[in-house]
């Protein structure tokens, strides 16, 4: 009974990137005829700095995603450690790597404490994930004043701003290890393929001796390590330390999992496809500035995007239910 | 040899004793059948064993040595596989995947060796006679190679003791047979098999020895299977003495139908459905889990889309495409299977449930609720059920579960329902509620109320139908007339849907 005869275009159907990735290009082949100064230097350097900072955001919260919780304090994390990396080395002179580490190392932390909290009492990570975003928004607030850091060191400076080759900024590297890190967890390690398992079917992947209490743990761990590394993007790009780094992550970091195809219900992500989810977010804020648009008009255009995005993942999931029911006898 | 022996097991939940001093000693190179009806005990004896709960007094050891498992992850390290009634797979995995989901690494942040991992899990799906590629997706599989895929999966653990929680549930005979050589091979090498099932046919085929549960206590412990013959296993599990129906055959009624459904076909994949249900008719509608009786009630409440032929309120063709448009315009209620989740809000007074149904009819001109007009109408109607409860105050979590389904048929009576669907009303209750609740759904047909029950308890089916329709595969087998004699008509009942293995 199973289903095992699916056309060509079924299958593209079901392949997560692929309809992000065609809208991205069908989107930049639009614009760049309408308006050329799209694709001058500048633009795509500009473009591809925000593009890098909002995949590692976007990749903090598909972690959390692919488990099937959300994470509310992906934002005021990150906003912590970049003050905190800031503020020891304007405050205290501490070497750039030190300061680094220390600053990761407050990204993790931060994570982990969340997900102890959440594996320990159980309690919806919505809730335990809403308190962190008001307690590291309020730490980061008692330590800054609402005032930057501005004694951002030049060599950190100089990486936000640089370019490897053209019009390709030094943001990409990190952005492109941390997609290819994720691709490798979710595929190929061990605590990728039991986040998923649990965001599946967490009765079974209980059932099967996976330990929910330390997998809940890693998934919090490692999106506190990524919203650290985006923030520290941030404040490269920036050249200071901003206390509001972060306020914004929250929307565009659930809309590109989104639109690259991942169930918020958790067990289906795709880094390829989220990697398009924020192109074609970036494509269209971008874009629509540079005919002149009212932002406001960007705001319901994304807004727009999110609702078809999950029309369409609806769509598939439902699909996908009733060939497995069909395969059920039920 | 011994190879899990439970000893004077008891546990008590909430209102319901489930297990009383049971014992049971399953032996190495032994297929073991656990049986007994319906809230029996078997579950929550399943659930013992394997750390899911706490036996109130009682020992369970494996090999001798006394074991306490806190959760079913020590029960697999332990040696102990259970095959769950649910499937517990992730779909969107690969089978070999799925069947070393614990063994993907070392650490947590190992690579995960895919060639190696299938390679392994090949030898379990060998094993098992399974023709699959453990390369493909477990969402691709039958339901009964999803089923040898967690056969497979407890017995990569090196389980010496393997439960089997009715595997056959939803297998076709072919299917079945594959199943029983594989477990046959399984004995053979010395593990010790545990066999729930509800098909008797089939445990005189594969077992040897048999711990039959009857209202949480031991009608038999472990004894030999070639001593029994069926009738006595029906005896151990049904108490004869104790169940015969003193209920006499009611007369047929020729009423006008209240509902009808004509060559009836739901999204839900049923197809040419024909059924009657008159006023002051009790029809029962049996069929094994799968067979698509609970999916037809939420059809004609309107939870899946009528794709053919129709369906006649009072001989009117109607088209219901909601629960709210059933009840308020058709008086269809549905009593739920699973009332926890489904038929009650727990969280909320015996009054809110009682009248949740009617807030609309009663909020006054300005769409406010008072709790003394709810009162006014619920009040009678838990009275009549003899809803044993405080106050109509008290948290309906808090009442017993017969007491919680009585809250459950309540609310449709206060909204004057003329058809209720019943479905499974006695899972989880005990004796004595039971019988109430039977003499209830007697009470409400005499009153004129037409009855849907769903049931799989086949004595209940017996006790309280008028007739029986028969469900297999999403469509009616066939109809049998109801004389409360059990043995005919369960024979005939079984013949309906064994019917099957011809087709």
């Amino acid at each position: 009974m199973a289903a095992t005869r699916d056309s060509a275009l079924t299958r593209a159907f079901d392949n997560d990137w692929i309809g992000p990735g065609l809208v991205s290009l069908i989107a930049v082949v639009a614009i760049s005829l309408a308006q050329p100064a799209f694709l001058s230097s500048f633009n795509i350097f500009v473009l591809m700095s925000a593009i890098s900072v909002n995949m590692v955001i976007a990749l903090g919260q598909l972690v959390i995603i692919g488990l099937g919780q959300m994470n509310l304090a992906l934002g005021s994390i990150g906003g912590l450690v970049a003050i905190s990396f800031a503020g020891v080395i304007e405050r205290y002179g501490v070497p750039v790597p030190l300061a680094l580490a220390f600053a990761l190392g407050i990204g993790i932390a931060a994570g982990m404490s969340g997900g102890y909290i959440i594996a320990r009492t159980m309690i919806s990570a919505f809730i335990i994930t809403l308190a962190g975003l008001q307690i590291f928004k309020g730490i980061n607030l008692g330590i800054t004043e609402a005032q930057p850091f501005y004694g951002v060191p030049e060599a950190v400076k100089a990486f936000g701003q640089a370019s490897v080759i053209g019009p390709l900024p030094w943001l990409m590297v990190p952005m492109m290890v941390c997609s290819v890190a994720m691709w490798y967890l979710f595929n190929r390690m061990r605590i990728g393929r039991h986040i998923l398992a649990m965001g599946s079917n967490p009765q079974a992947a209980e059932l099967s001796g996976i330990d929910p209490k330390a997998t809940i743990i890693w998934a919090h761990g490692i999106s506190g390590l990524l919203a650290a590394i985006a923030g520290l993007m941030l404040v490269a790009r920036l050249q200071i330390g901003q206390p509001t780094i972060g306020d914004d992550w929250l929307i565009s970091s659930f809309a590109a999992p989104v639109i690259g195809g991942a169930v918020l219900t958790g067990g289906r992500v795709s880094v390829a496809g989220t990697f398009f989810g924020v192109v074609i977010i970036a494509i269209i804020t971008q874009g629509l500035v540079m005919f002149n648009i009212d932002p406001f008009v960007v705001q319901i255009v994304l807004g727009a995007l999110i609702l078809w995005a999950v029309a369409v993942n609806r769509l598939r999931e439902v699909r996908i239910a009733r060939v497995q029911a069909r395969g059920a006898g039920a | 040899m011994t190879a899990l022996q439970v000893s004077h097991v008891s546990k008590s939940f909430p209102g319901v004793r489930a297990l009383h001093d049971v014992s049971m000693t399953m032996t190495a190179g032994s297929v073991h059948a656990l049986l007994g009806e319906n809230g029996a005990g078997k579950s929550t004896l399943i659930k013992i064993v394997t750390g899911i709960c706490k036996p109130d007094s009682g020992t369970v050891s494996m090999n001798g040595a006394t074991v306490r498992f806190a959760n079913p992850r020590q029960a697999a390290a332990g040696g102990l596989g259970v095959v769950h009634q649910e499937r517990n797979l992730v779909t969107r995995f690969s089978v070999g995947e799925n069947i070393l989901l614990d063994r993907l690494g070392n650490r947590a942040l190992s690579l995960v060796d895919y060639t190696s991992l299938h390679r392994e899990a090949e030898k379990w799906l060998k094993l098992l006679d399974l023709d699959v590629d453990p390369r493909t997706i477990v969402s691709r599989l039958s339901v009964a190679q999803m089923q040898l895929v967690e056969i497979g999966k407890a017995l990569s653990l090196q389980s010496r003791v393997l439960l089997l929680d009715e595997p056959t549930a939803s297998l076709t005979p072919n299917e079945s047979k594959v199943l029983f050589r594989v477990l046959r091979r399984l004995r053979d090498d010395g593990v010790a098999i545990g066999f729930v099932s509800h098909k008797l046919e089939e445990v005189f085929d594969i077992c040897d020895r048999v711990t039959v549960l009857r209202d949480g206590r031991n009608a038999c412990d472990s004894a030999g299977l070639s001593q029994l013959d069926r009738n006595d296993v029906v005896q151990m599990m049904i108490g004869r003495a104790e169940r015969i129906t003193t209920r006499a055959p009611r007369p047929g009624t020729d009423a006008a139908p209240y509902l009808e459904l004509r060559g009836y076909g739901s999204g839900a994949g049923h197809r040419d459905i024909n059924l009657t249900v008159r006023p002051g008719e009790i029809v029962g509608l049996y069929g094994l889990v799968g067979a698509g009786r609970s999916e037809l009630a939420r059809a004609i409440l309107g939870l899946s889309k009528q794709v053919a032929g129709e369906v006649r309120v009072l001989g009117r063709a109607v088209h219901i495409s909601s629960v709210a448009q059933a009840l308020h315009h058709h008086g269809i209620g549905y009593v739920s299977e699973d009332r926890k989740a489904e038929g009650l809000i727990l969280m909320h007074s015996v009054l809110a449930n009682g009248g949740i149904t009617i807030w609309r009819k009663l909020a006054n001109a300005l769409g406010l609720l008072r709790d003394t007009t709810i009162a006014a109408r619920v009040g009678p109607v838990l009275t009549r059920l003899e809803v044993k409860t405080p106050s109509v105050h008290q948290i309906t979590g808090n009442l017993s579960g017969g007491n919680q389904q009585k809250v459950s048929v309540a609310k449709w009576l206060a909204a004057g329902v003329r058809l209720l669907i019943i479905d499974e009303p006695s899972v989880g209750i005990d004796i004595k509620t039971k019988a109430y609740l039977h003499d209830l759904i007697h009470e409400l047909a005499e009153q004129g109320t037409a009855i849907l029950l769903i049931t799989s308890d086949m004595p209940e089916m017996i006790d309280v139908a008028d007739r029986i329709l028969v469900m297999d595969g999403y469509r009616i087998k066939g109809e049998v007339g109801n004389d409360r004699s059990y043995d005919p008509v369960s024979r005939a009942i079984m013949g309906l849907i064994h019917d099957r293995a011809a087709a």
